[in-house]
């Protein structure tokens, strides 16, 4: 299928995007930056996904990936000594080794991206794309929709069970200490007895 | 083609953009004058000052800023107040995007919204700011939920998610009458996700300012004109979704959904005005506990009446 | 823009993702590289049922179900990081090594 000129320069630009926002992701020095690098490369799939005619999912990733990047972004500040960016910030384990999986990855699935040969069989002209999904969602793959619905109910239930405050054995918070600074040490930013100012790990 | 399709959308998006937010402020600096606060200059004018005051002063520095962030999220929130604006249907040729799911668009943007309020609190790196970041945040996924639901119901009987076509389903009764629980809910909504009035919660007097805090100068100036902004946008959305866009008799279309425009954003500033701001705890309960059972009712309401 | 094209941009996201999952010692940033990964894996599914599959609803099906599987992922992910923060304070990958024995 072809598409017009105009349509292959913003896939390159898009596709340009989402993937320096996501590689961006794991090299700047906040995470809630981090996230948003996240949103980033999501938008720019969103926008190629309507380039590609798909209307409703494009534009559903928009929402679902905006609320779901900001729920990170707030759990990334709970979760980090180093929130704000001020410090640089390099976490990683087995380095080589994550480059070179990576880098394996992408050649094996851009061998096969390349090299074998898939049918070609564009979109009909008199397809409607959300009136189709539409159908199939509540038609012959009902089933599949209502038990993904399903599925994200019991999530939420489950969530609630792990992450409440009530457990079996009392709150789930009781002796609950911050980590320490270092391996072992005492736990960071609580106050001392007696000292009313108290000391944080993060200014 | 090019001219048609590119051109001309912006050209009008533009214009409704600047002079809508000029007339917000107008409108605005009116309300106020009549209920009694004293104003500076005349009604037409003192925004024009304010503004050309606002991009003389120096920009504000804070310590250790995330500085990109900073200086974009004022841009990005004028952009989506641009982009859903872009959704609005002034007649039935004259649409500047006609996206087939245009109604999901204008959810996008509301929750892209609530990303960018937060980045913008919390890129100054300042306390305050970030306070009035997080209240957006913790308020912002209910007016999503809330205005989903609503507009749901309003695609419901157009079978459409396109707002050209929710627009020509109130070709007999307008869905303000058909649902009359859509447009106050929507308005909420609206007030809201431009924390504007009553529900200012995170640029607000207690936070001396909150996100917009610490900003001054040219970048204070697009803040406002942003949020001004995407007030008007809102007004146009509510306009072709309830308030039957470009239907009416005698007048063009355009100069219909124009005048409805006009008078949403009236409303909605004179109930800025005239309420008090809710508190942030209150608010939270009234969003959860109340109004979003009342948009559920909206939507049960809006598919019974799509069934008989 | 192209089904190799679209596909090769799909599979540089898959290799970045994976790079994250597997390199990042927060499970916060491990969990945005699984993120990636699905963004790579939602891009070539709608890829073959615009380009390759003739528009078969399936295709569009397929995306929203990864998209719910991506609501699940990351709300399943962070009960999970609040629970073991609040028994083990540990919010990097090498704090529970007692999930080996």
């Amino acid at each position: 299928m072809d598409y017009p000129l105009i349509v292959d320069i913003f896939f390159l630009l898009l596709a340009t995007l989402a993937v320096v926002s996501g590689w961006r992701v794991f090299c700047t020095d906040s995470m809630v930056r981090a996230s948003f690098f996240l949103l980033v490369s999501f938008i720019a799939v969103g926008v190629i996904m309507i380039l590609l005619t798909a209307e409703y999912l494009g534009v559903a990733m928009f929402f679902m990936m905006a609320v779901e990047m900001m729920v990170m972004a707030i759990f990334m500040v709970m979760f980090m000594m180093n929130p704000a960016g001020l410090n640089p910030m390099m976490m990683v384990h087995q380095h080589k080794f994550s480059i070179a999986a990576g880098v394996a990855i992408f050649v094996v699935l851009g061998g096969v991206a390349l090299l074998s040969e898939f049918p070609d069989n564009p979109l009909p002209a008199d397809l409607d794309p959300v009136a189709s999904l539409g159908n199939e969602l509540l038609g012959d793959s009902m089933l599949i929709f209502e038990s993904a619905g399903i599925v994200l109910l019991t999530t939420m239930i489950g969530v609630v069970v792990l992450s409440s405050h009530r457990g079996r054995y009392g709150a789930a918070e009781e002796g609950s200490m911050p980590p320490g600074l270092e391996p072992g040490g005492d736990p960071a930013g609580m106050p001392e007895e007696g000292d009313e100012g108290g000391h944080h790990h993060c200014h | 083609m090019i001219v048609n399709e590119l051109i001309l959308p912006v050209i009008l998006v533009t214009i409704v953009l600047v002079v809508g937010a000029y007339l917000v402020a107008v409108i605005d600096g009116m309300i106020a004058a009549a209920l009694g606060t004293p104003q500076r200059g005349g009604a037409w004018l003192a925004p024009l000052t304010q503004g050309a005051w606002l991009l003389t002063q120096q920009a504000n520095a804070t310590e250790a800023p995330d500085w990109r962030a900073w200086r974009l999220a004022p841009a990005l929130y004028l952009a989506l107040a641009a982009t859903g604006l872009a959704v609005v249907p002034f007649s039935p040729t004259l649409i500047p995007t006609d996206l087939v799911t245009s109604v999901v668009l204008w959810g996008s943007v509301e929750a892209l919204a609530t990303v960018v309020i937060f980045l913008h609190g919390w890129s100054a790196n300042t306390l305050l700011a970030l306070i009035g970041a997080y209240r957006y945040v913790a308020l912002g996924l209910s007016y999503i939920l809330i205005s989903m639901f609503v507009l749901i119901g309003v695609a419901l009987p157009a079978e459409s998610l396109q707002f050209s076509q929710v627009v020509a389903s109130q070709e007999g009764l307008w869905n303000v009458i058909r649902q009359p629980l859509g447009l106050p809910l929507f308005l909420i909504v609206g007030l809201g996700m431009t924390f504007w009035g009553p529900f200012n919660l995170a640029d607000s007097r207690d936070l001396a300012g909150g996100t917009a805090s610490t900003v001054s100068g040219p970048s204070r100036l697009v803040w406002e004109l942003a949020r001004a902004a995407m007030l008007v946008a809102f007004s146009g959305v509510a306009a072709s979704a309830f308030l039957g866009g470009w239907l009416g008799p005698w007048l063009p279309g355009p100069l219909w959904v124009m005048l409805k425009m006009l008078g949403v954003l009236a409303v909605l500033l004179l109930l800025g005005r005239l309420l008090p701001r809710v508190q942030p705890e209150r608010c939270v309960t009234l969003m959860w506990v109340v109004l979003l059972p009342l948009s559920f009712v909206d939507l049960i309401w809006a598919g019974v009446e799509a069934l008989l | 823009m192209t089904l190799a094209t679209l596909l090769l941009l799909a599979a540089a996201l898959i290799g970045i993702g994976f790079y994250g999952a597997l390199s990042q010692q927060s499970f916060v940033m491990l969990m945005m590289g699984l993120e990636l990964i699905l963004n790579g894996v939602m891009l070539a599914a709608v890829a073959f049922w615009a380009l390759s599959g003739a528009g078969a609803p399936e295709g569009q099906l397929l995306t929203i179900v990864v998209m719910a599987v991506m609501a699940i992922e990351m709300a399943m992910g962070f009960a999970l990081v609040v629970a073991v923060f609040r028994t083990k304070q540990a919010d990097v990958t090498e704090g529970i090594t007692g999930l080996k024995h």
